[in-house]
């Protein structure tokens, strides 16, 4: 992420939380937090509880974010891509923007309903390597499309539905949606090539021949006491390799949501 | 192939809730952003390493990226990071725990170093590599936190070690992993015992007595890698040399094993600038050297050398020797008369010819910082007295002083004292770079100390030439050593490392021992010259072979 993509995303995730931007100049910005963004950022709640006990309003701290080098000198906090204070706020946001239900902006039109699923795959061999899918599968005739959130890029949404707009129940249940957008991934990911699972595999295997080995050599000499620990050691030793080296793929939500599109923008997203 | 797949079934069902309960939901504007930050934080290929770009503040050497990526991309994480002394292991360490944590592939976090690096690796996580390290103190504190760093003695010991056991670890270090070398000890065997997927070891001397040490650490991290212990020792022996002779095991090794030597690193280094000071005793304290030698060495020689070398240092440690030689065996020291006058005479030597030295060094330049360096407890309380007494300000550094108190001594050293006082333990594991001048007030008869405790000063962050001051008194048992040992071979000057190369190739287990037995078992000083020259000539031996064969010493690195 480069420095001024860092100063917009702040710029975002701090406008969306309702701060007040004090100061927007090019790479340094200055946000009064709202109370719960502090309790979320500043790791204070001593502070926050003895106010409320106090019957206080509290204040929120001001900060100060420097994304540009050439204020690197005055006050503020330097932040860039490894910065603790950044990845404290991807975590905040990742939580927040978890789960959405709006409806398109549209002129007096029905809107069909769409479940618009976030999904990352994190393929693990010797390595791992991360894809994101954005699916959306509309509840009405089981269309489903890739790319999804790209494609809603154009579009207005709210969480009020507009006048004289008006939704249309899904025919296809949530439930059997997200089956649906399941089995899709799972296809998905059988048609990819799997030669770093395969790799892995195979360095897993050959681990495993050399552990066994190892232990049997030493289980033959060993007396019934030894023999249970060795064993158990065993165990155990197979355990990690397996954590390590068998290949797994792991398949999470970053987000999902239920949007009502009109029928006009859904032709342009299908197509 | 069939793959196994995971998928995440609590996202649906929870979303059904919200449906019917109407919310909470997030705007649209929330819930994109979300996901830009799920691309953001994606790592989209298996190659490369991703932790550099997120500690743009470091700037990391071209051997030290090439360490870490060689973990984790050809040795799937689990490794002996073997660097000689200086060359930045903890670094390494440090870079690709970060890639697994970045990857999402290490949470639960074990770091074991030895009781005085506790605080430092704390600090560095934080600093260098913005990790959440924390010093366990409490025993909740091994379930409670994710990055726990310890000292291996305490994990080890109940009621640690349970729970410390039961714990599922996704990635362990152990800093000074020679200490597992031995197979047998309790500290290996708990090492073996914890449940652990990726795993670190940190060692600037893989092999330090025999080749089973290095069989013991590979099957740490790959249990039957080398075999069992009988078919490995079948196989190559137990020389050291083999690990340098025998390609086959060579390769082996390689492949778990990445070792810098600092001449590979292509990095520039200060200089080291050596100095032997020659002091003479006064007539006083020689006399009382020759009664030591006389009356004594042909009763007890080793008693004899441990005394004459504590005369070296100082009247108070030979006094302490002294007086606890007598009260504990009374009945083997018939002379009691003996004892008194010895005591007596003692208490009567002037000051320290060697002191005084110091004295007269350190005022030379009164704007630097100096380490002294010395073997014996009675001479740092001597030294602080004598240094106080001149108006010199000096702190006190032990192996026994706690955690806390060694680092407040390290910051009262760098900002308000000229002088830190170190006995032989301190030499392990602190770093001093701020300070470029040592004084080696007594020798130590193992040079691999020596090392160590230049190490402190002689390392990365290093900016100025480091000068090192050797204090040898003429005619005694420290002369012996300087000139025979030290001098010839040009020890002083010698690279870190290469020492340690060297004495691997002789096959000798421990200097210190070799030369107390030359000098105990010689019933001359005339003898025990002769031996010491024949001990020198062999390591000249080595080194010119060495010098011919260069590679050969690299080439396991």
């Amino acid at each position: 992420m480069e420095q001024l993509a860092i100063h917009n995303y702040l710029h975002s995730f701090f406008t969306l939380n309702k701060c007040k931007i004090e100061e927007n100049v090019n790479g340094k910005l200055t946000v009064q937090l709202t109370e719960e963004l502090d309790r979320l950022l500043m790791n204070r709640p001593f502070y926050w509880e003895y106010i409320k006990k106090m019957g206080q309003e509290g204040t929120p701290a001001t900060l100060t974010f420097v994304s540009n080098p050439k204020y690197k000198d005055t006050d503020g906090e330097w932040i860039h891509f490894g910065s603790p204070r950044l990845h404290q706020i991807f975590r905040s946001q990742l939580e927040q923007g978890k789960y959405t239900l709006v409806y398109e902006q549209a002129r007096e039109a029905p809107l069909k309903p769409w479940l618009v699923v976030n999904i990352s795959i994190s393929y693990k061999g010797r390595q791992k390597k991360e894809e994101l899918l954005s699916i959306g599968l509309q509840l009405i005739n089981g269309t489903m499309v890739l790319d999804f959130m790209e494609k809603l890029k154009p579009l207005q949404f709210s969480n009020m539905i507009s006048d004289y707009c008006f939704t249309i129940s899904p025919i296809i249940r949530i439930p059997s949606a997200y089956k649906r957008i399941e089995n899709y991934v799972k296809e998905y990911i059988q048609e990819q090539d799997h030669s770093w699972a395969e790799d892995a595999n195979r360095h897993f295997e050959k681990e495993k021949d050399i552990l066994e080995h190892f232990y049997k050599t030493y289980l033959e000499n060993a007396t019934a006491e030894e023999k249970e620990e060795l064993t158990n050691r065993f165990e155990s030793e197979r355990k990690d390799l397996e954590k390590r080296l068998l290949p797994e793929v792991d398949i999470s939500v970053i987000n999902g949501g239920l949007f009502y599109i009109s029928d006009s923008s859904s032709s342009k997203i299908v197509h | 192939m069939e793959l196994k797949i995971n998928f995440d079934q609590p996202f649906i069902e929870e979303f059904n809730e919200r449906l019917h309960d109407n919310g909470p939901f997030r705007s649209y504007e929330m819930f994109q952003l979300a996901y830009e930050t799920a691309k953001t934080l994606a790592v989209p290929q298996f190659e490369g390493l991703q932790s550099p770009k997120h500690l743009p503040h470091m700037e990391f050497l071209q051997h030290q990226i090439e360490c870490a990526e060689q973990v984790v991309q050809d040795m799937n994480g689990r490794a002996i990071l073997a660097d000689e002394v200086g060359l930045g292991k903890t670094i390494e360490a440090g870079l690709i725990l970060k890639e697994y944590m970045i990857r999402g592939l290490a949470k639960k976090v074990l770091i074991l170093v030895p009781a005085s690096l506790v605080n430092q690796w704390v600090k560095e996580l934080h600093e260098k590599f913005y990790i959440p390290a924390i010093a366990q103190k409490k025993a909740y504190m091994w379930e409670q936190y994710d990055v726990v760093v310890s000292s291996l003695d305490t994990a080890k010991r109940p009621p640690h070690r349970d729970i410390v056991l039961n714990q599922e670890y996704d990635f362990v270090i152990i800093d000074e992993a020679h200490k597992l070398k031995n197979h047998k000890t309790k500290n290996y065997h708990f090492v073996n015992s914890l449940k652990k997927t990726y795993c670190l070891l940190l060692t600037a001397t893989p092999v330090q007595n025999q080749l089973s040490d290095i069989f013991n650490l590979v099957t740490i991290l790959k249990p039957g890698y080398l075999g069992s212990y009988e078919e490995f020792s079948n196989t190559f022996g137990n020389k050291r040399t083999a690990l340098k002779q025998d390609e086959k095991l060579k390769q082996l090794v390689q492949n778990v094993m990445v070792r810098n030597r600092r001449q590979d690193t292509g990095v520039h280094w200060t200089k080291r600038k050596i100095e032997t000071v020659w002091i003479d005793f006064t007539k006083e304290e020689q006399a009382f050297y020759d009664k030591l030698d006389n009356d004594l060495l042909s009763k007890d020689t080793f008693t004899a050398i441990t005394l004459k070398r504590e005369l070296c240092s100082s009247r108070e440690a030979c006094y302490m020797s002294l007086k606890k030689m007598f009260e504990e065996n009374e009945e083997k020291y018939t002379n009691k008369a003996w004892g008194e006058q010895m005591i007596e005479q003692i208490g009567q030597l002037p000051h320290h010819s060697k002191a005084l030295k110091v004295i007269e060094i350190l005022k030379q330049k009164p704007n630097e910082k100096f380490i002294i360096f010395t073997e014996y407890r009675a001479t740092q309380f001597y030294l602080q007295w004598m240094l106080q007494q001149n108006g010199i300000s000096s702190v006190p550094f032990r192996g026994g002083f706690k955690r806390s108190k060694k680092d407040w001594m390290t910051q009262l050293f760098k900002n308000h004292a000229q002088v830190l006082i170190a006995t032989e333990a301190g030499g392990e594991g602190i770093n001093l770079q701020f300070c470029n001048n040592m004084i080696h007030y007594d020798l130590p008869w193992n040079p691999m100390r020596l090392e160590q405790r230049i190490g402190r000063i002689h390392r990365f962050g290093q900016k100025e030439d480091v000068n090192i001051y050797y204090l040898a008194i003429r005619n005694t048992i420290d002369e012996h050593l300087v000139s025979m040992l030290y001098e010839k071979i040009n020890l002083f000057e010698r690279v870190i490392g290469e020492l340690d190369t060297i004495l691997q190739s002789l096959n000798i287990d421990n200097l210190e021992t070799e030369i107390k037995e030359i000098f105990a078992e010689s019933a001359t000083p005339g003898e025990a010259r002769i031996k010491m020259e024949n001990l020198t000539a062999v390591f000249q031996n080595q080194l010119e072979s060495q010098e011919v064969t260069e590679d050969g010493t690299a080439s396991y690195s």
